[in-house]
Order: structure tokens, then sequence, then C-alpha cells
């Protein structure tokens, strides 16, 4: 039975895990779960994942969620993945576990709230919400400054000074992937600053290529069709009619 | 080679990587970093761990940090941990690495975050925020409710239906024992709906007394502190007589 693969494209970690899998020659089988139509939240889907969340993988009868101890196991599980995804010696592996960690409450916690709140909302037919986006930039900018001057000092290209990509890599520029989705002026301020960021990301992709573009087409795709939305900007009727946004992770 | 621990008791995290080193036989140093005065943000400790955090490990020349990543490390890397703690069988090794991934963004998010804005920031130089604090004890109850009706799902008394504690065990009870700091009309509000989690605490704290009970136990002495005090931040004496209780962390 192939590995099934619960996803969508316009999840960062759905991403990672995609390429991932074509980067390694893993075979798999692609379910898409529409989170703009709210398909996570399907009875079918809950069987799959309680969290209701993507991606999740279900390999034979095994059946698993959060995308980091997804690409873990694969790296783990499958046979052929190249080791410097997921090294097998220990104090090289807990340096990338701790960036794995590290990433939830920082990078992702600052980037994906921001870029929702400031541009993706209405495609998910929400609002924007500019108090959150701005309280997400500072953690956002916080957390690439820190990818620039911590994480990515060492000899090597990667993270954690390695000079080939592991699973921490991938999963961390798909996440700052989704600015694409910001207006140019916006990703350069955030982004402009960090020189290493920019050259790492180009790096990854080079690394994973044809396969990160392949996936991250669909940014350009749902960019074009924000364009054609009618304007939801920062009025004083959108802020006070608001409820508080809780962002359902993706 | 000589492991030491840059910790500092307050931190739930901290308390979960020192209770699995005295449980397994783990020898260590353990450094006191007193987040009541901001060690944590001085040269000497960005030195250690340039994210400013506890905990963090220095084991020989290696260093450290991320409190999952450092109880990883240690169970595979120090010989006779058993294999509950964290099983060679990666299908239970990956069940338990999404307990450990879902935590950071719900139950630590949720109860740190309440704690904190509710109780203690003033005691760290910060200012309570009732407003924030009411949005992650929304959190922290979605969380415990998941804990009780789908992690502790299964045969066992442990996390991911496990029949003995594993480190997410540790990780995750330290962090709700934070609720021993707020009121306690507060703390049973929150946790008396889940009686799956209250018996799988006391079953945590069972299987790894007495350090469990060590670990946590200036937490009374600093409750009573807070007790004494009814005023809706904290009064100038109170915030004196903490620190007094920190600092001996």
């Amino acid at each position: 039975m192939v590995l099934k693969l619960y996803v969508d494209r316009l999840s960062q970690p759905s991403r990672a895990v995609l390429i991932f899998c074509k980067a390694n020659g893993i075979e798999f089988d692609e379910v898409l779960v529409d989170v703009a139509k709210g398909q996570q939240r399907s009875p079918e889907y809950a069987e799959i994942n309680p969290m209701k969340n993507v991606p999740a993988i279900v390999d034979g009868r095994f059946k698993l969620f959060e995308s980091h101890a997804i690409l873990v196991y694969l790296a783990c599980a499958f046979p052929g993945v190249a080791e410097h995804w997921y090294p097998a010696d220990l104090s090289r592996r807990a340096k990338i576990d701790s960036v794995l960690h590290w990433h939830h409450s920082n990078l992702r916690a600052g980037a994906a709230p921001y870029v929702f709140n400031a541009r993706l909302a209405p495609i998910f037919g929400l609002p924007l919400n500019p108090r959150v986006a701005a309280r997400a930039e500072k953690l956002l900018s916080g957390s690439l400054a820190k990818i620039e001057s911590i994480w990515l000092k060492g000899k090597g290209r990667f993270l954690v000074g390695s000079s080939q990509p592991s699973i921490a890599d991938l999963s961390l520029v798909c996440e700052i992937m989704q600015l694409e989705l910001l207006d140019k002026e916006d990703r350069n301020r955030l982004l402009g600053p960090h020189k290493k960021v920019q050259q790492w990301i180009e790096d990854t992709r080079h690394a994973t290529r044809p396969y990160f573009d392949e996936m991250h087409n669909i940014l350009f795709k749902v960019k074009e069709k924000l364009a054609r939305m009618p304007a939801e900007g920062a009025t004083s009727k959108t802020l006070a009619g608001n409820k508080k946004q809780i962002l359902s992770k993706m | 080679m000589k492991l030491q621990i840059y910790s500092n008791r307050l931190s739930q995290p901290c308390r979960a990587v020192i209770i699995f080193c005295k449980l397994n036989g783990i020898e260590f140093e353990e450094i006191d970093v007193s987040l009541a005065k901001g060690q944590q943000f001085k040269a000497e400790f960005k030195a250690i761990n340039p994210m400013a955090r506890v905990p963090a490990i220095v084991h020989g020349s290696y260093k450290l940090f991320e409190s999952h990543a450092i109880l990883i490390y240690l169970a595979c890397t120090f010989p006779g941990v058993p294999d509950h703690w964290y099983p060679a069988d990666i299908q239970q090794r990956a069940k338990i690495h999404s307990v450990l991934d879902w935590h950071h963004s719900n139950l630590r998010l949720g109860e740190a975050g309440y704690v904190l804005d509710s109780r203690l920031r003033p005691l760290l130089g910060g200012k309570l925020n009732l407003e924030a604090a009411a949005v992650n004890e929304k959190l922290l109850s979605k969380s415990l409710a998941k804990i009780e009706t789908f992690w502790l799902r299964g045969d066992g008394k442990f996390l991911l239906g496990n029949f003995q504690p594993s480190i997410a065990d540790l990780s995750l009870v330290c962090e709700i024992m934070q609720l021993e700091i707020v009121p306690e009309i507060d703390r049973n509000r929150i946790l008396s709906p889940h009686k799956k989690v209250l018996q799988w605490m006391e079953d945590t704290k069972n299987a790894t007394n007495p350090y469990f009970d060590e670990l946590h136990s200036f937490i009374l002495e600093l409750k009573a502190v807070l007790k004494a005090d009814s005023s809706v931040g904290v009064t100038e004496e109170t915030k004196q007589r903490s620190q007094a209780v920190l600092s001996k962390l």
C-alpha cells in the first residue's frame, strides 16, 4: 500500500513534506485537503487527523501528523534517503532537532499569522487583521534576524553550519516562501536586511530542484487570485467588525 | 565528559530535563540562571545559548538548547536509559515526536502565557495582561481537552496509550504543574473538568518521584508568598519576597 500524504500545497509544512518525498524518490499518493474550503474540518478527515490540520500521512495502518514528526519518520523509514537530511550522528541530529523545535514558537509563530492576517485571509473568506499582523511581524522579523546571525553561522551554506541541507532547512525555507504572497515592497522590507537568509533560500531551492519550484507554484496562482479580489484593506469597519481571529494551523 | 545544565527551576522545560537526568542516574552540574535577575540576557550566558533561554546544556565542548532536543540527546547518548523514555521503534518514536511538536503551539503556548500574564510576569520584570491571559486560558483549556480526549486515549496510563512514561509525558506534565502558581480557584476551574489529565499527572509524578516532588517543591513557597498578596498586580513587598524565593533556585 502506497504512502498517502494528506496535504494542501498552500500549507507551508505540507510543501516541505511533498518536496522531501519527491527529492528522495519516495512514492506517494497526494490527497488534497483543501484548507480554503475547510475540508480539514470534515468528519472524514478527522479520522485521519483529529487535530484537523495538514499535513498528515497514512503509511499502511500507521497514521501520523505534525510535519516535523513526519519528516523524521520518512527520513528513517525509507531506504535511500541521503543521510544529510537527518544525520545518524547524535550531535548533529540534536542540532537539527533544536532548530525544528525553535521554529514552532519563532519563525512559524511569526510568519504564518503575519501572511494570513496581512494578505491571505480573503482566500478563506475572512477579513484581514492588521493589528494581529503587526504583532506577528515583530516576531517574524526577530526570527529572521536570528536565522541570519545564529542559525546560519558556520562554514556551510545551510542551517547549523551544515554543508548540505537537512529537514530543518526544508521546513524553515518553505515557511519563509509564504512571504511570496506579499507585495514586493513588504517582502523586501522583511527579507532585504538578511543577505545570508536570501542566499540560503536560493541554496535550498537549488538543492531540491525541480520539486521546490513545482510545489511552490501554487503561491503565484493564489497571489493572482488575491489581486483579482476586491480590495481588502485596513478600514475602520474591518477593525471594528473583527472578532478575535484565531488562525487555525494549516 | 562533564555535563552542565544551565537551568532555573521556575522554568517548566528545565524541570523536565533535570528530573530526567536524576531519574536516569545521569550525573550533571546544575548551574542556576536567575530569570528574576535577567541573567539569561547577559553576555556570559548568551555565549552558552545565544537565544537567551533556559534550559541549555554543555556536554564536554558540545552546546545544545531547546528542551525537547536536549531530552532526546540525553536519552540517546547516555547508556542505561530505559527504552520507554524514547523508544527505538521508529513508529513509536514518531508518535512521541508528534506530541512534542504539538506541545509548542498548544499546551505550552496557552499554559505559559496564561500563568505569565495572570500571575508571574511582574516577578520577572514585566506587567500583568489580563486580556492576554483570558485568550491564553482558552488555548490552555482547549489543549487540556485534546490531551483528555485524544492524547490519553488507549490502554496505558500515559500519553499515546503507552504503559510507561516517555519524555513527552515528562515535558507536558511539568508544563501543567506551572498552574500550581496561580490561585487554587483558577487552577481548579481549569483542571477539574479533565479527570484523565489529573490521573495522568499523578501517574507521571509517581513514575518519577522523589525527583518530581523535589523539583516542584519551590512552588509551595512561592505560592504562599503570592497568596498573601491580594492585589491584582503584585506589591513591592511581594516582588521582593518572590525574588528571594526565586533567587534561591
